[in-house]
């Protein structure tokens, strides 16, 4: 896993004409760390009660079960520790005039492009729990069902400004988009 | 919904919705039953579903009422035919100036509608039965996914029509005049049960009004492939699965029938018994390969023809089939790529399949040649690509390899088999009676095969980009393991790109990069390519996309 301090992008190796992409320019709004750690936590927490309480009825438990409760127990503080600060780090995304730009992940990282001239389809949703946090995913969708973009976890009002920016960009540009 | 009032709105003619099913349907509607042969394939489609449970009941109620049980015979029969009538007697379809409109259903009234202009296909199907009536099965993409329209029997000059009114041919109008083939020296049009209205062998070039230009016919010696072809023999194998269910309840298939014959067996010589039982398996082998390959493929032409939205444009059009004809439209302006498969076994005979990938057609990858030699797939496949496609020549270029961290990636990938087996392996151990020796075979085993195939595909992996005038024109990605697999995308069908890192790939610096695309399989993947040759090759297929993102050129790691 790549420390705090590193650059979050490896730089290509020596190459002739070298092609980085830059970070896109914005982050998703701060109250998207709390978000993921409660999600997390609810979602990681279940199995582990499970087991713990399965652990302190079985009496006569072999080691690997204790193995397994801890292992599990890690994973749930990973989930809620670590992993929040890092992929708010990672988040980020950008639209351009003529393009959309995200950058999602924490362990796998993806990277999205793509032109605005190809967009179909601009929607934004909100869970219940997002409307705590009071944030808002959007999803900009071009004719590939591998190609969806999401911005997740923005400011509700800014992404509600975003889809109406965007929907009147890609309005004005009407063509197949294939 | 099964609610038998008419439906909200009020179209301009009386809706024929709540009208008694029975009644003839009034022309100036416009609506148009089935064929009437539907009568004769709705019952007979009913038994076919039904036939297996039908048996089992039949042998249950059999069992014990003996004879008695074949009064339920005409009762099924009845049954098929009332069920089977009720498409016929409940599906009416109709064109009108903007839309083609099917309604069906009886209890689930459902509707259908296809504007005209999103009509993108309209492909034939003919089983055995429908050419022994003369009507066949129209079908209508409109480029909406799973919503296909479907005419389950109409005659053979009402598909034509059907055809000709919305796929409008811009050369010949809508003049639905269907000449006879003449002569067709190929095996090809015997075959096809509504032979193509052009002459085959029609001038190779452009196609002009009404011509057709062949692409590829069948050869016999493609035959050769059909035994190569292992994606059959799966089926079969599949097959065998579901039937060897049946042999259980045959009385000579017990147990003790088969441990006697095996002694007997036994007592003979067992090299010699070996032999013939493979010569026996390879021989079914090449029976049952080369009958399928003749009842896919008897007949198989395709060709160019005029047809499409807009003056000029041509449509690929396949016709194939010994028992089940099937005729399949491409619209050529939708054909963003092909895909070149050289499958395990047929690359060494030099053996191919290729593909289309199309936008707007439902499952966007279209069989167009059967296996056939590598040279005539690659020549379809530039063919199709379009005209300046064999100067680019995407299907032979040769592919960049993605280097060492790509291969040992490949290597770790396979050697996974080699732990999960050989973990089981050992702790098949812990089981008395299993031989010490036991894991080390299991391990050898996977550890070759995973040696062989991480080489395999670690050979086959690798991308290009061809250039026309400077311009791009193809992005092409290789793959597989044992089959090898060329994806060639136009770069102008690429809508947008993912670069993928997983924990892994990061610390390597590779990437998997994915040009998006509305057609085919809707991405086209070029696996652990190093991270900067990566978005390289995607800033040289789509120029200027990246351009905005682009980071300054020197940083420091």
């Amino acid at each position: 896993m790549s420390t705090p301090t590193s650059p979050p992008r490896q730089d290509p190796p020596a190459d002739p004409t070298p092609v980085a992409l830059r970070l896109p320019a914005h982050q998703v709004s701060p109250r998207a760390r709390g978000y993921w750690r409660l999600t997390a936590a609810l979602a990681t927490s279940l199995p582990v009660i499970g087991l713990a309480v399965a652990w302190v009825l079985w009496g006569e438990r072999p080691w690997w079960f204790t193995l397994l409760l801890v292992a599990s127990v890690v994973v749930l503080l990973v989930e809620v520790v670590v992993m929040p600060p890092l992929r708010y780090r990672i988040h980020r995304w950008e639209v351009t005039g003529d393009a959309v730009h995200t950058r999602s992940g924490w362990l796998s990282i993806d990277e999205r492009v793509a032109p605005l001239s190809r967009v179909q389809t601009v929607d934004s949703s909100q869970g219940p729990i997002q409307r705590m946090f009071r944030l808002r995913s959007l999803t900009v969708t071009t004719a590939s069902a591998a190609g969806p973009i999401s911005i997740e976890c923005l400011d509700e009002q800014l992404a509600r400004e975003l889809v109406a920016d965007l929907t009147a960009i890609t309005s004005a540009t009407r063509d197949d988009a294939t | 919904m099964s609610e038998p009032h008419p439906p909200p709105y009020a179209p301009p003619h009386p809706p024929p919705y709540d009208r008694p099913v029975d009644r003839p349907v009034d022309p100036d509607d416009g609506w148009t039953r089935l064929d009437k042969r539907m009568l004769v394939i709705g019952p007979v489609r009913v038994l076919g579903q039904f036939a297996f449970p039908l048996l089992l009941g039949f042998i249950g109620i059999g069992t014990q009422m003996g004879p008695w049980a074949l009064l339920f015979v005409p009762i099924a029969v009845v049954a098929a035919c009332v069920l089977g009538a009720i498409p016929w007697l409940t599906t009416y379809y109709r064109q009108t100036a903007t839309h083609f409109e099917v309604r069906r259903g009886l209890l689930n009234r459902t509707n259908q509608t296809a504007p005209l202009d999103r009509v993108r296909s309209v492909d034939q199907t003919a089983s055995l039965l429908h050419r022994v009536l003369g009507v066949t099965k129209v079908e209508i993409g409109t480029g909406v996914d799973d919503s296909r329209i479907t005419l389950d029997v109409v005659t053979a000059p009402e598909a034509h029509r059907l055809q000709v009114a919305l796929l409008p041919r811009t050369a010949e109008g809508a003049g639905p005049a269907p000449t006879p083939a003449v002569g067709g020296g190929e095996a090809a049009a015997d075959a096809s049960p509504y032979p193509p209205e052009a002459v085959p062998g029609a001038p190779v070039g452009v196609p002009g009004p009404g011509a057709e230009q062949v692409l590829a016919t069948l050869r016999w010696s493609w035959l050769r492939f059909a035994p190569l072809s292992l994606a059959r023999l799966a089926i079969v194998a599949g097959a065998f699965g579901a039937g060897s269910q049946f042999f259980d309840d045959l009385p000579i298939f017990d147990t003790e029938h088969a441990s006697a014959l095996w002694d007997w067996l036994g007592r003979q010589f067992l090299p010699l018994l070996l032999l013939v039982v493979a010569v026996v398996l390879l021989v079914l082998w090449l029976v049952i390969s080369l009958t399928g390959y003749v009842v896919q493929w008897a007949g198989f032409r395709l060709v160019r023809e005029p047809g499409g939205r807009r003056p000029g444009d041509t449509s690929l059009h396949l016709r194939a089939g010994l028992l089940t004809t099937r005729s399949v439209t491409v619209e050529e302006r939708r054909v963003r790529g092909v895909e070149l498969v050289e499958p395990a076994l047929m690359r060494f005979a030099d053996g191919a399949e290729l593909s289309t990938l199309a936008t707007g057609v439902e499952n966007g990858t279209t069989k167009v040649l059967p296996s056939c030699p590598l040279d005539v797939a690659v020549a379809v496949g530039h063919d199709v690509l379009g005209p300046d496609a064999a100067a680019a020549a995407p299907l032979t270029t040769p592919l960049v390899q993605h280097g060492p961290g790509a291969r040992r990636r490949a290597h770790v990938r396979w050697q996974w088999s080699t732990l999960i087996f050989g973990t089981a392996a050992l702790a098949a151990l812990l089981v008395d009676g299993t031989p010490g020796w036991a894991p080390v075979p299991v391990v050898v085993f996977f550890a070759v095969l995973g040696v062989a195939g991480a080489e395999s595909s670690y050979r086959n992996l690798g991308h290009a980009l061809t250039t026309l005038d400077g311009r791009p024109r193809h992005l092409v990605a290789g793959s597989g393991a044992f089959a090898r697999t060329r994806t060639v995308l136009e770069a102008e069908g690429v809508i947008g790109w993912v670069v993928e890192q997983s924990f892994f790939q990061r610390r390597t610096g590779l990437a998997d990069l994915v040009a998006t695309t509305a057609a085919g399989g809707e991405s086209v993947r070029v696996r652990d390519v190093d991270l900067g040759v990566g978005l390289r090759l995607a800033d040289a297929a789509t120029p200027g996309l990246l351009t905005p993102f682009r980071a300054a050129p020197a940083r420091a790691t």
